[in-house]
């Protein structure tokens, strides 16, 4: 109780520092970048009809907000089916290991915005292009973290499952996939933070709708209250998903129980 | 550990004793033991011939390193002999197998898993025949003889190192093996628990008429003497052999606290020591 009101506290110190720099920044540039007391008069006019919806390019933030969250996790769910069992072939056996690990040691560091033509070649829609590159670049910190957890099962736990006979599905369900749990979720956590920061690119490549869509249009339109807005609240959902799957990690760790 | 129970086994326990000690149970033929290293072969047993009696309770014994826990691994199956064989219950060893339990040194419980569900796991796996009703059963069964019961919900890591190792028991008494294997089973803990774990798991081989095999590796000479009917000396490795087997004669049941007096137990000590603090000295 007297910790979380100690943290609360920090929290909100860190916070006036970020605002007092922002502040300090603005009367250096003589408010060419606008001040945090405009940027929030700016916020409220948004949040007064977040979801309005005047055609194509004309959108309010929330939905803005929510169709990047929907692609984040479409291409975040379709890498982590691909990056889990991946990495579990990767971490089980030698031969997966030496096969696929080049692979991804030379996918990896390829930018997203690389693939954004190959996603458009492959789907003829730059929304698709979106999710393909959230997809394929995030999967890489679970496939990496998965094999790193399946791959360092204790000999203990492996002699429990030779000893009494499991069934390949008992050992996956009941040892292999418990023990790498706490493993494969820190890489999601990894792979969503990734995702997150990867959907702005995308989006100002793709157009049409999206938080990162917002900031390019907010440019052309030379709102930069609506940019700082932007920002701010792409922060704030990429803390909110982070601390997500922190608890969610916690939540599977049996260690420490 | 009631009283009544305990008076129930001084009634038939020596007999019982006799009629099952014909069978052989574990049959060690020339049985060598080579790892491949980077640094070349090294051979941790070699030319091991044992046998031991059903119902018979076996320790071995012998210094850090000197191939014992190989010694018992090849009667699991976790290791291969690279000559000779094993035949455990009539049939070569080829690979673990549920006719041998095994206890592990450092319990080996899944931490994931509560104390019931570590052990209905390995009753599920086995069993397989069995309906769901019955494999609940015997484990709920093999929690109360190991008086765990009440704590069956509990992850392992919040049990003591004693409570811990009962569990360990009681899934390798779940899957009802002929042969029961225990490897250092109890190193780790205190003086104290040591003890009462020695009775209970006295106690359990009692509950199942002495029919069960056990073979021990230990380290602690009073330990082998009190539960065993054999000692097996073992030479230091590598290439280890066995120095000499020790008969215990000591009449079952066994007390604690009187046999230390017992003029055999002394006489079986003196001997053990001799032989594993003989081979020390000359080492040095």
């Amino acid at each position: 109780m007297k910790n979380s009101a100690k943290n609360l506290a920090y929290f909100l110190g860190s916070m006036a520092i970020l605002i007092g720099l922002w502040e300090l920044i603005s009367i250096i540039t003589k408010a060419e970048i606008p001040s945090p007391l405009s940027t929030w008069t700016v916020f409220k006019e948004l949040m007064t009809e977040p979801f309005y919806d005047r055609g194509p390019n004309d959108k309010g933030i929330g939905n803005n907000l929510l169709s990047s969250i929907g692609r984040v996790f479409t291409g975040f769910a379709l890498g982590s089916i691909v990056a889990i069992p991946m990495g579990m072939l990767m971490g089980s056996t030698k031969i997966g290991m030496k096969l696929l690990n080049p692979i991804v040691q030379i996918l990896k560091p390829v930018s997203p915005l690389a693939w954004f033509p190959l996603g458009l070649l492959a789907f003829k829609d730059s929304g698709g292009a979106t999710i393909f590159i959230i997809a394929i670049t995030s999967l890489w910190p679970t496939v990496i973290n998965t094999a790193f957890g399946v791959s360092s099962i204790p000999q203990d736990h492996k002699n429990v499952g030779k000893a009494f006979g499991f069934s390949t599905w008992k050992y996956l369900t009941k040892i292999v996939i418990p023990y790498a749990l706490p493993h494969i979720f820190t890489g999601l956590r990894l792979s969503i933070g990734i995702a997150w920061v990867v959907i702005v690119a995308g989006e100002m490549l793709s157009g049409g709708v999206g938080i990162g869509f917002f900031v390019w249009d907010s440019w052309n339109g030379l709102s930069l209250e609506k940019i700082l807005v932007a920002i701010l609240i792409i922060g704030g959902v990429g803390l909110i998903l982070d601390k997500g799957f922190n608890a969610l990690q916690n939540a599977f760790s049996w260690e420490g129980k | 550990m009631t009283t009544e129970n305990s008076v129930k086994f001084v009634d038939s326990a020596n007999d019982f004793h006799k009629i099952n000690s014909i069978e052989t149970a574990v049959d060690i033929k020339d049985v060598t033991v080579s790892f491949k290293g980077s640094k070349g072969t090294f051979t941790a047993i070699k030319d091991i011939n044992l046998e031991i009696k059903k119902g018979e309770i076996v320790a071995l014994i012998g210094h850090s390193g000197c191939g014992k826990s190989t010694l018992m691994n090849t009667i699991s199956g976790m290791v291969a002999p690279s000559q000779g064989e094993v035949i455990a219950n009539g049939s070569v060893v080829k690979g673990p197998g549920p006719d041998r339990g095994i206890v592990f040194q450092n319990y080996s419980l899944l931490p994931w898993l509560t104390v019931y569900k570590n052990i209905y796991e390995a009753v599920d796996s086995v069993f397989k025949d069995k309906t769901s009703v019955e494999k609940h059963e015997l484990v709920e069964e093999n929690l109360k003889m190991v008086n765990l019961i009440q704590h069956k919900d509990k992850l392992p890591g919040q049990l003591s190192g004693g409570m811990k190792q009962r569990v360990a028991i009681a899934r390798a008494f779940a899957i009802n093996p002929k042969i029961l294997l225990l490897d250092e089973p109890f190193g780790a803990l205190d003086a104290l628990t040591k003890s009462s774990m020695h009775i209970e798991l006295l106690k359990l081989w009692n509950l199942d008429n002495r029919n069960k095999t056990i073979v021990m590796v230990t380290h602690d000479v009073e330990e082998a003497i009190f539960l065993s009917d054999k000692v097996v000396v073992m030479n230091n490795g590598p290439a280890a052999t066995i120095k000499k087997i020790v008969d215990v004669n000591l009449p079952r049941p066994r007390n604690k606290k009187d046999i230390t007096h017992d003029p055999e137990y002394i006489r079986i000590h003196d001997e053990l020591l001799t032989l594993l603090f003989d081979k020390f000295s000359i080492e040095d």
